[in-house]
């Protein structure tokens, strides 16, 4: 029963800390171009998505964020004529390219040791990995994770793998290319290029396939099937357009090749065991050379994201575009509620480690005080709750 | 000194506004159709027609521009009459890709940077709105504006027109000419098949009409092929199916699939030949030699197996139905041993 009431307070505390901010920083919001053509949608406390809604202005979108306090706010990534009918009659217009970068995606050996799992169920919360709950048995298990520094780099590295493909081989402008914190463990890249907005799905699918390095054969880097015995099945030709860019050079850097180097890729197929062999190390190397972007995000050209300037409820922190990103600290630049003391009460046995707002934090007892931002924090992540 | 579209490009390519500006500006009446030195122009027409329609190649034989522009004319005119959508749709194609060896061989052949320009501007950007231009670095190379090209190839199902086995820098696709030409034969085929679309027809021409009479007995056996329990074919075999009685396109691998599902469960080379008959690039020498590989009658003698239907999911030919579970070939699809296996596992 006390946990119910915890539960409710807990929930009231978060809706009102989101006010607040919603109502100190509208500055932060950013409207997207194009607003009157985009669908929005936002999930309240406690019930399921709304979706199908539409906006005039910037002031409309405010009035209902202090008004209804949503848990998370989206917005299309496309555009359309009428953005509030129903999917099928909407008249899709085009839609911005985005790409999410998520630190799970990047199975960093960290990600385990501030792991933590909560069941579904009775949302008793552990610090190991197993099938089934310890306390009432029932399965799924929702994994949540507090990032650390060695999180935030890796994934910076990785955005900056992302922007400097779309810059040199897409050719974007640096300009057109706008980086986000995602409010909660990655990052959202989005291009305001107007010549990629009328790229249908597949299109979309074949520039995620571009990123991640699948399906690169062996023949773009001059390998080709021969009949030869095992060992010697293949031949070295060239492609007419040459490896000088692109995926072929990365592939020929790492491998230490021109295209004059004929006899020294001929001896490193060799030394893979012939043509299957090199096919293999070479998704291989494909694989670990592409950028780890979620193809779903980018081929859903119908998707709902999360709206810049909005509290992403995982976390309490806020979706925050990164004007420099090597500066850019989430864990302080996009940690905007307040800091009034509140007390709280751990669901953890374990020790929680984190930094937050410059401030290292250390729970491992109840009754504890904290400031509203890191109680607000460790409350969405389902690690705390308001002590009654 | 600027370069102009001559007449042999219009002889090349009848279908740019050019040729239709000398049609109008010749005065031209239909009803010269008649006169007897244009039964030349009316023969050369239904020619064509047959040997796409009937032996599925494309006519690639080139004469003056003054008689290339009126049989193109002729051919339009034809297909509009014979009015059946797999015909047009066959003659589109085939229109196209007589373009794209003209257009190729123009590209690859044309010592002025100049003269391929004004091609690159007049046929790919000004009909199609793609931007092409030649590579600084290798005049035998074209660069394609990166969205231009994933607009187009992304339809494309072989590996080879994915993004990342091309040569992409700062924005560009770096292809060659035939790749150039081939990323636009869908359009140019939707243009002649629009261009036929929009034609009305008042009186036809006595000599053209009695042509068109003679094609479409020959055509209609051809319209249709015979359709076998369509009902009992697995899902992926009858969405094929129903994709070649379109006369649309079917993929390499769906053809494959198709083929050797047919030689499974017995059917003849001929009556698999006749299942093709719809396709756009029909031939039918070429269809037999391949359905006859397949079944392990030429070549190194092996006979090939239906592909399994994991395969054919990653290749996107997958179209399963409950009726589905269970099999892992679509070869098992409908037999006994599947129904037991169903009702063996249901409560």
């Amino acid at each position: 029963m006390s946990g119910n009431k915890s539960m409710e307070k807990s929930a009231a505390l978060l809706k009102s800390a989101f006010r607040e901010y919603y109502f100190k920083y509208s500055k932060f919001l950013d409207i997207p171009e194009h607003l009157e053509q985009r669908e929005f949608g936002y999930m309240p406390f406690g019930s399921g998505m709304i979706r199908h809604l539409s906006f005039r202005n910037r002031g409309d979108i405010l009035a209902t964020l202090i008004r209804d306090v949503p848990a998370d706010v989206y917005c299309s990534n496309a555009y359309y004529r009428f953005p509030t009918y129903p999917m099928q009659e909407k008249q899709w217009l085009g839609a911005d390219l985005i790409f999410d970068i998520d630190a799970k995606d990047l199975h960093l050996p960290c990600e385990l040791s501030h792991s933590y799992f909560i069941c579904a169920k009775c949302f008793h919360v552990s610090d190991a990995k197993s099938e089934v709950c310890n306390s009432c048995k029932s399965a799924p298990l929702n994994k949540t994770s507090i990032p650390c520094t060695k999180c935030i780099l890796a994934l910076k590295k990785e955005v900056k793998r992302l922007v400097a493909v779309l810059l040199d081989d897409f050719g974007i402008e640096e300009k057109s290319v706008s980086v986000y914190f995602s409010g909660n463990n990655g990052f959202h890249i989005m291009v305001s290029d107007n010549s990629f907005n009328p790229l249908n799905s597949e299109a979309r699918s074949d520039i995620v396939s571009y990123l991640t390095g699948t399906n690169l054969k062996t023949e773009s880097v001059g390998v080709r099937k021969g009949s030869g015995s095992p060992g010697s099945d293949f031949l070295i030709k060239f492609p007419k357009s040459g490896i000088s860019h692109g995926w072929r050079k990365l592939i020929a850097d790492k491998i230490g090749i021109d295209q004059a180097s004929v006899i020294k890729l001929s001896n490193v197929v060799q030394r893979s065991g012939g043509y299957e062999g090199f096919k293999s190390e070479l998704g291989k190397m494909a694989k670990t050379l592409g950028v780890k972007v979620d193809p779903q995000v980018t081929m859903d050209i119908h998707r709902i994201f999360r709206m810049p300037g909005t509290i992403n409820s995982k976390s309490g922190l806020v979706k925050m575009r990164c004007n420099d990103l090597e500066s850019f600290d989430p864990l302080n630049d996009s940690c905007l509620l307040g800091d009034k003391e509140l007390k709280v009460n751990t669901k953890v046995s374990s020790l929680i480690n984190f930094k937050l707002r410059g401030q290292s934090f250390r729970i491992n007892q109840s009754n504890l005080k904290l400031p509203l931002f890191a109680a607000v924090y460790l409350i969405c992540k389902g690690l705390v709750e308001v002590a009654i | 000194m600027s370069i102009k579209i001559g007449t042999g490009d219009l002889a090349k390519y009848p279908f740019l506004n050019d040729a239709s500006d000398y049609v109008r500006e010749t005065h031209f009446d239909f009803q010269e159709f008649n006169r007897p030195e244009m039964n030349h122009i009316i023969d050369r027409a239904a020619e064509r027609l047959e040997r796409e329609i009937a032996k599925g190649l494309p006519d690639e034989k080139l004469d003056k521009y003054e008689i290339e522009i009126l049989t193109f004319l002729v051919t339009l005119i034809m297909v509009k009459s014979i009015g059946t959508e797999p015909i047009l749709k066959k003659h589109a194609l085939f229109e196209a890709m007589r373009a794209e060896k003209f257009l190729t061989e123009d590209l690859l052949r044309e010592k002025s940077e100049q003269k391929k320009r004004l091609l690159l501007s007049t046929i790919f950007k000004e009909l199609f709105k793609v931007n092409v231009d030649i590579s600084e670095n290798d005049n035998r190379l074209f660069k394609v504006k990166i969205t231009d090209y994933l607009m187009r190839a992304s339809h494309f199902h072989e590996q080879d027109w994915k993004l990342i086995n091309r040569l992409v820098h700062k924005g560009f696709v770096y292809l060659d000419a035939d790749e150039t030409v081939r990323l636009i034969r869908s359009e140019l085929s939707e243009l002649i098949y629009n261009k036929v679309k929009s034609m009305t027809l008042s009186t036809l021409p006595e000599a053209i009409k009695t042509k068109v009479d003679e094609l479409s007995i020959k055509f209609a056996p051809h319209h249709q092929y015979r359709r076998y329990g369509v009902r009992d074919y697995p899902p992926c075999v009858k969405h094929a199916l129903e994709v070649m009685n379109k006369g649309e396109n079917l993929p390499h691998s769906a053809r494959l699939m198709l083929a050797t599902y047919m030689l499974a469960i017995g059917k003849s080379i001929e009556e698999i030949i006749m299942l093709f008959h719809n396709a756009p690039d029909y031939n039918e020498k070429v269809t037999k030699y391949q359905i006859e590989h397949l079944a392990g009658l030429r070549g190194s003698g092996t006979k090939y197996s239906v592909p399994s239907c994991q395969k054919l999911l990653n290749q996107n030919l997958c179209f399963a139905t409950e009726e589905c579970n269970g099999i892992t070939n679509p070869i098992q699809f409908g037999r006994p041993t599947m129904i037991k296996r169903q009702s063996s596992s249901s409560p």
